[in-house]
């Protein structure tokens, strides 16, 4: 009987220890999908905690990347979100003009160098622009690497939603970022 | 196929998502629409950038702190043990019979054997490059790219194995150079990873798990059903496991449970 309790104590350590190899990649997923710093560390250390609370669930040798970030997903809508998912507040009207009716800048100069260096340092505030069900998918598969049949797992949707709201949040992404690509409308 | 009906598919395409006849005919599209290429690259463009402002973003070190102190998470230690090398691990471990008995075993040995080098496991030996390569004391292998580096090494062991090539990046560990040295007849890659202040080698070679240290911590991952070795000497940590016939050494200043979870989170079974 102590044999066990011990054994289940390590095993319960040794999953903890594992899950912390995730821990940059939670909280860059958290720090994307919270309004700020106290509310990302929340959503962070509280997946740990529902993770471990739940550990044997998890089956060893599948995806503990993606479990997780399951988890944190589902713990932001369940304290943040009161409202429905995948409720759409800002998509982009069909037929807009937007930045696929237009075409990069042929050479684009010193200038453009320049605002590029400035992008990097706009993406993650203009991220924070874009309605969140455009935004999850772009922080799982962009910055997260997941491919869209594990980001529609972990957001409770069809893999062809990923698919679309994935398209229509990089357009949405690109056009609070024009400024810094370069890019100049058709003639 | 029209411009429009394109759009989700350069998504696709972009995210490597896109087969079958949809690829082909988005691929036939792009073939005689310039716009839709230029699209194609600026897609292709935003989603690197979206991707390296990811990779610049790390949980604070106060965070982590928290959690490995949070009773809800690690019940059983009011304290994890930052270092191998610390009170609570000695604790945990040297009171196990079996650690009592490989100690006792080994301060039994002839001191003979104890002082023959030819006796020092190549993991060991191995270990005693680590510094060296640190300092730019030994040649080195480098190159424009991660995979030009890997490719170097697999020439250089005459294709009979090639180093494990691990993807660190999401702990911002980069391959910067490789080395391949003789130790103990065999041939060891050696893969140098460098990132943020922190250093990690990456040593592989053809073996066995006999060629683990006798004292060293056996760790058994039920999930992947392997065996993980893990050592402390001069301040290094150490996990050493099984690829089949391949053995892959992880070695750095990093705590060791650290360095543990990422061997295991790596570890491919054979």
């Amino acid at each position: 009987m102590a044999e066990e309790k011990t054994s289940g104590v390590q095993a319960r350590e040794s999953f903890a220890r594992e899950a912390m190899v995730h821990l940059d990649h939670l909280y860059r997923v958290a720090f994307h999908l919270a309004k700020d710093r106290d509310e990302t560390e929340d959503l962070v250390q509280e997946t740990f905690v529902r993770a471990l609370a739940s550990y044997e669930q998890f089956t060893p040798g599948s995806n503990m990347k993606a479990w997780l970030t399951r988890i944190l997903y589902n713990f932001f809508f369940d304290r943040y979100q009161q409202k429905r998912r995948w409720i759409s507040t800002e998509a982009p009207a069909e037929g807009q003009s937007d930045y696929w009716e237009r075409t990069p800048s042929e050479n684009p100069g010193p200038e453009r160098h320049a605002l590029l260096k400035e992008l990097s340092g706009q993406i993650a505030d203009v991220l924070r622009k874009i309605p969140e069900e455009f935004r999850a998918p772009i922080v799982l598969v962009d910055m997260g690497d997941f491919s869209y049949e594990e980001a529609a797992e972990i957001l409770s949707c069809p893999i062809g939603t990923i698919r679309s709201r994935l398209s229509r949040g990089r357009r949405l992404l690109y056009r609070h970022l024009e400024r810094y690509v370069g890019i100049k409308r058709r003639v | 196929m029209n411009c429009a009906e394109a759009r989700e598919l350069i998504t696709a395409l972009v995210d490597h998502e896109l087969h079958g006849s949809e690829r082909s005919q988005l691929e036939s599209h792009l073939k005689d629409c310039a716009r839709c290429q230029s699209i194609l690259a600026q897609e292709q463009l935003l989603k690197r950038e979206v991707h390296a402002e990811g990779a610049k973003l790390h949980a604070p070190a106060d965070l982590k702190e928290k959690i490995l102190s949070d009773r809800r998470i690690f019940p059983e230690q009011a304290e994890i043990p930052r270092r191998w090398t610390s009170r609570g691990w000695l604790a945990d471990y040297v009171l196990r019979p079996a650690v009592v008995a490989a100690v006792l075993l080994i301060v039994g040995l002839p001191s003979l054997y104890l002082l023959n080098q030819r006796s020092q496991p190549i993991s060991l030996a191995a270990l005693e490059t680590y510094s060296p390569f640190l300092r730019g004391d030994f040649p080195m292998i480098t190159a424009q790219s991660a995979d030009e580096i890997k490719e170097q090494l697999m020439r250089a062991a005459g294709g009979n194995f090639e180093p494990m090539g691990y993807d660190l990046s999401a702990m911002n560990l980069e391959p910067v150079a490789g080395a391949v040295r003789e130790m103990k007849g065999r041939k060891v890659l050696i893969a140098i990873y460098q990132g943020q202040g922190l250093s990690l080698i990456c040593y592989t070679f053809l073996g066995t798990e006999e060629d683990a240290p006798a004292n060293a911590a056996v760790f058994f991952d039920p999930g992947k059903k392997m065996n993980f070795y893990a050592f402390s000497q001069g301040g290094i940590n150490v996990v050493f496991h099984r690829e089949g016939g391949v053995i892959c050494i992880l070695a750095s200043q990093m705590p060791m449970q650290d360095l543990l979870a990422l061997a295991r989170a790596h570890a491919r079974p054979a």
